[in-house]
């Protein structure tokens, strides 16, 4: 008999942290092993029984008996989680797709470059490589926001940027709110950190944010020596099975949800609806 | 025993009879003047054996329009088994039996989709031969000579009689309570049914040169004719659910009026809708028509090379006699795009308005 592969395991709310205006941190107690083996960049389908499902991603680096979710209220599946409390269950599939290339990434150089909420999956490669500092070279974070009120993972970031073996850039286009706890940030947008950041052609970079950012970035990157080998990009498609079978995803020649979300550059090249979108 | 047999069609209620006792026989049946559609038949007579396109392809029966995936009730969260019934779909076509293969592909790559393989596993396939009409280009898509992986029993139409092949053990089961239906095939039969095949070939009355889709399609996305054929599309989404190969889902949730609890559903879903592609931040990868529809062109005829080898269009012509617009004329596009010059955009009913 095989087993459905629709069939939602169960998760209870720990605790739900505001992290920003309408975003929160969600810690999930897990029931089962089945999330154990996530990678950073891959992702879940949620469920609120009753609503629907929507595809998150993963945000912690290591799941064991907890997984951590950064969410932002948007519609009809984010507000009914959102009207969730602590104790309260809800379902996940997964985890999906193929995530960040760790093996690739070993022993290189690295700049992370995450816009708005594309911070979430951007999080979960750099908790994996602190974890496992000595098997990466160099790693410089750059994360882009339009308003600084919408800064996620503040804490985080003021630690982060106390270290020495990472470099951080933060820009907001527009500064709006308190920023407290403070971190440095600029006036700038994401294209604008990448030119001060001493990125060269040996760094290997990954990729997440709003659609529009990507062509931006890549011209940039190109502009400091990356070839489309070394960049990856984790691609946003509407995802509803997750498996390879719903046809949402579908995108050039290949299923986002399983061969992606993250797409070395080179291997998008010539395909059309990639990166344009309106 | 032996693969090939013939009988005799004054024998088709004995060889009907042999279905039956498997399960529900689902054969074409005329549902009005010009339109067939599969419906569960109890005598021989009620099957329109001269249908060729049934208004919906099989795939119905193996992936329903609407189906339950998941139940909850309270705390209890529980996988939904669909109920199955054996059956014995009669009458399909060498297009619709490629459609099934691909479907097949499709439902049983990991993670298989246990609904979609259950009800498959439950079904007789019965192929028929059958002569092309003006909308039918199976041939040009490679899929007109029947594929084997789909069918349990294929019947050719040789004149007075049906010459038989059987495939699958539990085919010759059927046939094993009444031996004398089965005829060995003569030399005579071998010839009959060469010629069958010879003849069928060449009543193909439309089609194109396949070999260089990928190309024509990648050097051609920027072709007028495009822009020309979105304006034209109502962006209805007819063309999806005709196809033997859409298979395109979404899934909801219906939650239950009296209790805690309600289902997962699947149900049909179509890329010429304007929201299937739109991901957060209301970002469209495919805003206009004509972004679909090149992306649904693109997708039937070479799209599906790299996921599973090959493309998913089996030309049958379900799609072009039921676009409302006339533009998904996957014949007359491709033609159009790879002519040499592309001649002046033709006027369509929808642009005279
Ligand atoms: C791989 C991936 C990872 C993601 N990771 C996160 C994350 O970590 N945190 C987060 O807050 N959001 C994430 N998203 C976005 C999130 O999936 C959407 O915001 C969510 O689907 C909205 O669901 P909703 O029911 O609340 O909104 P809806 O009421 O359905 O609509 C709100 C918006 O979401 C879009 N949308 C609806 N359904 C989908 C879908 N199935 N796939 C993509 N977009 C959809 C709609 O087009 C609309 O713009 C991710 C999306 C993908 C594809
Ligand atoms: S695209 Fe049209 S002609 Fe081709 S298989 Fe689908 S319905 Fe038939
Ligand atoms: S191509 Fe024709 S059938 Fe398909 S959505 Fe457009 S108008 Fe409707
Ligand atoms: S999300 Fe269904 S095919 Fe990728």
């Amino acid at each position: 008999m095989i087993s459905s592969p629709f069939l939602p395991t169960k998760a209870t709310i720990r605790s739900m942290i505001p992290l920003a205006p309408d975003n929160y941190l969600f810690q999930l107690q897990l029931s089962d092993a089945s999330m154990r083996n996530c990678r950073p960049g891959q992702f879940i389908e949620l469920w609120v029984p009753g609503v629907g499902e929507c595809p998150i991603s993963v945000c912690s680096g290591s799941v064991d008996g907890m997984m951590e979710l950064c969410i932002r209220q948007v519609g009809r599946v984010t507000t009914a989680l959102f009207q969730k409390q602590e104790g309260d269950w809800i379902g996940l599939r997964g985890p999906y797709g193929e995530g960040f290339p760790l093996d690739e990434y070993k022993g290189k150089d690295l700049v992370l470059i995450a816009g708005g909420l594309g911070v979430a999956p951007i999080r979960s490669l750099w908790q994996y490589i602190l974890d496992n500092r000595d098997d990466f070279g160099k790693l410089i974070i750059i994360y882009g926001m339009r308003h600084s009120i919408d800064l996620l993972f503040r804490a985080e970031f003021k630690i982060l940027m106390r270290r020495r073996d990472i470099e951080v850039y933060i820009a907001a286009e527009e500064i709006e709110g308190p920023a407290l706890p403070p971190v440095s940030l600029q006036l700038g947008r994401v294209t604008d950190m990448l030119r001060l950041a001493p990125i060269d052609d040996n760094f290997q970079a990954a990729i997440c944010g709003p659609p529009v950012m990507y062509k931006y970035v890549i011209k940039e990157l190109e502009e400091k020596g990356l070839t489309h080998q070394s960049i990856w990009l984790s691609l946003e498609r509407h995802m509803k099975c997750g498996v390879g079978k719903c046809g949402h995803c579908f995108v050039g020649g290949q299923f986002t949800c399983r061969k992606g979300p993250v797409f070395r550059l080179s291997d998008l090249e010539f395909l059309p609806e990639v990166i344009e979108c309106s | 025993m032996e693969r090939f047999y013939c009988f005799s069609k004054d024998k088709f209620l004995d060889f009907f009879k042999a279905l039956e006792s498997f399960g529900t026989v689902q054969a074409p049946v005329r549902v009005t003047d010009q339109s067939f559609a599969f419906r569960a038949v109890k005598e021989p007579k009620e099957i329109a054996f001269e249908a060729l396109r049934t208004i919906l392809p099989p795939k119905k029966f193996f992936y329903p329009g609407r189906e339950t995936l998941v139940s909850w009730q309270g705390n209890e969260v529980k996988d939904h088994q669909p109920e199955i019934q054996k059956q014995v779909l009669f009458g399909v076509h060498p297009c619709d039996l490629a459609g099934l293969g691909i479907m097949d592909t499709i439902f049983s790559a990991e993670p298989q989709d246990n609904h979609y393989l259950l009800r498959r596993e439950a079904t007789i396939v019965v192929g028929l031969s059958c002569m092309p009409d003006k909308h039918c280009f199976c041939k040009s898509m490679g899929t007109d000579t029947p594929d084997s992986s789909a069918y349990d029993i294929f019947l050719t139409d040789i004149g007075e009689e049906y010459f038989i092949e059987i495939k699958t053990p539990r085919a010759y089961a059927l046939f094993e309570n009444d031996q004398l239906l089965l005829k060995p095939i003569t030399e005579e039969h071998r010839e009959k049914y060469k010629d069958f095949w010879l003849k069928r070939s060449e009543a193909f009355q439309i089609g194109f040169a396949s070999d260089n889709l990928r190309a024509t399609m990648d050097m051609e996305w920027d072709n007028p004719v495009w822009e020309e054929l979105g304006n034209r599309c109502l962006s209805c989404g007819n063309c999806v659910p005709v196809c033997p190969t859409c298979y395109c889902f979404d899934v909801i949730d219906v939650a239950s009026l009296h209790e805690d609890g309600g289902e997962r559903i699947r149900e049909w879903d179509a890329c010429q809708f304007t929201g299937f592609a739109k991901v957060a931040g209301d970002f469209n990868f495919r805003p206009g028509p004509v972004d679909r529809l090149k992306f649904w062109y693109r997708h039937k005829l070479h799209g599906f090379e790299d996921p599973h080898g090959m493309p998913t269009c089996v030309g049958c012509g379900r799609c072009t006699v039921s676009c409302p617009s006339g533009i998904d004329d996957i014949v007359g596009t491709v033609l159009r795009l790879q002519a040499k010059v592309e001649e002046e955009p033709k006027k369509g009913p929808a642009n005279d308005k």
